[in-house]
């Protein structure tokens, strides 16, 4: 029980001695975490809105598609990224293995699903009564689109926070993309790893505090924001 | 009334439900300004009529005049003359001053939308300080649909129509709603379309009633449909035989199948039961209610016959010499012959 209670107290000691090889990792999975949410955000919300908006012939085999790729194992996304922009795959030339935008990458492809799927959700339960609506006010084509997404924004939101909750808690992508490189791309999650591997429980305590911290704040957020949708 | 008087024009009109269900109406106008009502049991097509109307829906088949322009198609111009409130107004999650101002928004309008939103909520009889910043959930359900009424009214069409507004809002509510859109009409020239189980709330706005029955529109006058079964008896007459037990004749219809419609002002009401007269329907019925048919003079008077109602028409002349009062028992008196039949 010693070493556990040690653990803890050294871990309050690297939070709140801003300990710069703790917080290089938090910033590490901050900073690579928001850039793989800006771009599923980008890419995710348009698709997603319609494939739960419009009505076209493979629609149903999309859903599933999308809906399947929901439970993709992280380390499957890693392994198949890794192919691709590896030395010697049809991406290396762009240098992006063991660097942070590579690790974006990857779990920009891990939460896409995530996101188009819980906005299609959204779009889909969206009230029948919205579309006569707009209409009888006159909105059209664009207008009806745009008031459509405004109208599923918290569910949309949901769907983001959701993503992001999956993008810093993930450990495969981090860990066969980043390389868990110190100063450059270690995260929480690979550093927990390594720390928890090499008996250092202080530093991993710390870290997992930090996670389970951002993970009671998307909870919440999450739960604040049902409530209002 | 000729295409080119008419703001709506409809000909061979059909639209369908799957095989459960089809509307059909051969020809049917609304003449620009007028206030039409539309009464009818539910699933006889009256929504599925307005929203047709509204450009929401597209017959299957036929062709709808508006304006003396045949509709094809989505016409921008043509559908943002018209405007719809739904039986159960649904509120954009934004605050009332949005939901107010979206439609004005749609089309581009930005001027004055402080001034526009204040007059048109003080149509509705709701304070501009009071409601402008409310959130969509902070309002009862007959704010929300007098909201929802304000965010057409702003936008004043061409044409108004209304489902079932009054189906689950308060009594203030109802009269309030009456007030606005008899205003937009008296300002704007706003040609109303209203559907309502309330005829008494509808005939106080409207002097045209028209009855949707089994997806036909029948006849221009709200008159008495007498739907049967009728079976023939002698001398070319049929009967049908109502819940209490009471009968009315009327000549066969020339086709098997038709409804039999009887004219309100064509019912005479009498304290005391009739002697030997040409009439062949005497029927014991007791007064529900009286009400002022807009301001013609004339009151319709809401009979109950066994559990079937009736509808009569009396001068408010008459009603006061005869003292008709709900619940009293009168006898309602018409001739078989006034049956006519569609």
């Amino acid at each position: 029980m010693g070493y556990i209670t040690e653990g803890f107290i050294q871990a309050f000691d690297l939070l709140a001695s801003f300990d710069d090889e703790t917080y290089s990792a938090i910033f590490t999975t901050i900073r690579v975490s928001s850039m793989s949410m800006v771009a599923s955000l980008v890419i995710g919300i348009p698709v997603g809105f319609g494939l739960g908006y419009y009505s076209f012939p493979a629609r149903r085999h999309l859903r599933v598609l999308v809906d399947s790729l929901l439970a993709l194992p992280t380390v499957v996304v890693g392994l198949i990224v890794y192919t691709f922009i590896s030395n010697r795959g049809p991406l290396g030339g762009f240098q992006l293995l063991y660097t942070q935008p590579g690790i974006a990458i990857a779990q920009t492809i891990l939460v896409l699903p995530i996101v188009i799927s819980l906005t299609a959700t959204a779009v889909e339960s969206l009230d029948r009564r919205l579309r006569p609506t707009l209409y009888a006010l006159g909105a059209r084509g664009v207008q009806m689109a745009v008031a459509s997404i405004m109208e599923a924004r918290y569910a949309v939101l949901i769907a983001a926070i959701t993503a992001y909750g999956r993008a810093i808690s993930e450990v495969g992508v981090s860990m066969i993309i980043g390389g868990n490189i110190k100063w450059h791309t270690r995260t929480i999650t690979t550093a927990i790893a390594l720390e928890t591997g090499k008996g250092e429980f202080g530093m991993a305590i710390a870290l997992g505090i930090v996670l389970i911290l951002l993970a009671f704040i998307v909870n919440g957020s999450l739960t604040v924001l049902r409530k209002r949708s | 009334m000729s295409t080119s008087m008419s703001l709506y024009h409809i000909k061979d009109l059909k639209y369908r439900y799957g095989e459960r269900f089809e509307m059909h109406i051969p020809e049917l106008s609304i003449p620009a300004g007028a206030a039409v009502g539309l009464i009818g049991p539910n699933g006889g097509g009256k929504t599925t009529l307005l929203r047709i109307l509204a450009f929401i829906e597209r017959p299957h088949e036929g062709t709808i005049f508006f304006d003396g322009k045949r509709v094809r198609g989505e016409d921008t111009y043509l559908t943002r003359s018209v405007s719809m409130l739904l039986q159960e107004p649904y509120l954009l999650k934004r605050s009332v001053f949005e939901n107010v101002a979206y439609g004005l928004r749609a089309r581009g309008e930005k001027r004055d939308l402080g001034e526009k939103v204040n007059d048109a909520l003080a149509m509705v009889g709701l304070e501009y300080e009071d409601f402008a910043r409310r959130s969509w959930y902070e309002l009862s359900g007959g704010e929300a649909q007098r909201i929802a009424l304000a965010a057409r009214l702003i936008l004043k069409p061409r044409v108004l129509i209304l489902d079932e507004p009054t189906a689950s809002v308060d009594e203030k509510s109802a009269l309030l709603i009456k007030e606005a859109v008899v205003e937009s009409r008296k300002r704007d020239g706003t040609t109303l379309i209203i559907a309502s189980h309330d005829h008494f709330w509808l005939n106080s706005i409207t002097s045209d009633i028209r009855r949707v029955y089994r997806g036909r529109v029948l006849g221009s006058a709200a008159r008495n449909v007498i739907a049967g079964p009728w079976g023939s008896i002698d001398d070319g007459l049929c009967r049908t035989t109502l819940p209490d037990g009471q009968c009315i004749i009327a000549s066969c219809p020339a086709m098997p199948g038709m409804h039999g419609m009887v004219d309100p002002a064509d019912i005479v009401l009498s304290l005391h039961k009739p002697g030997t007269m040409s009439a062949q329907n005497m029927l014991h019925a007791a007064i529900v209610s009286l009400e002022m048919n807009g301001d013609t003079g004339i009151m319709n008077v809401s009979l109950d016959v066994g559990g079937f109602r009736i509808l009569a028409r009396v001068t408010r002349h008459t009603a006061r010499e005869m003292n008709l009062l709900p619940g009293e028992k009168v006898w309602a008196v018409f001739k078989a012959s006034s049956i006519q039949w569609e």
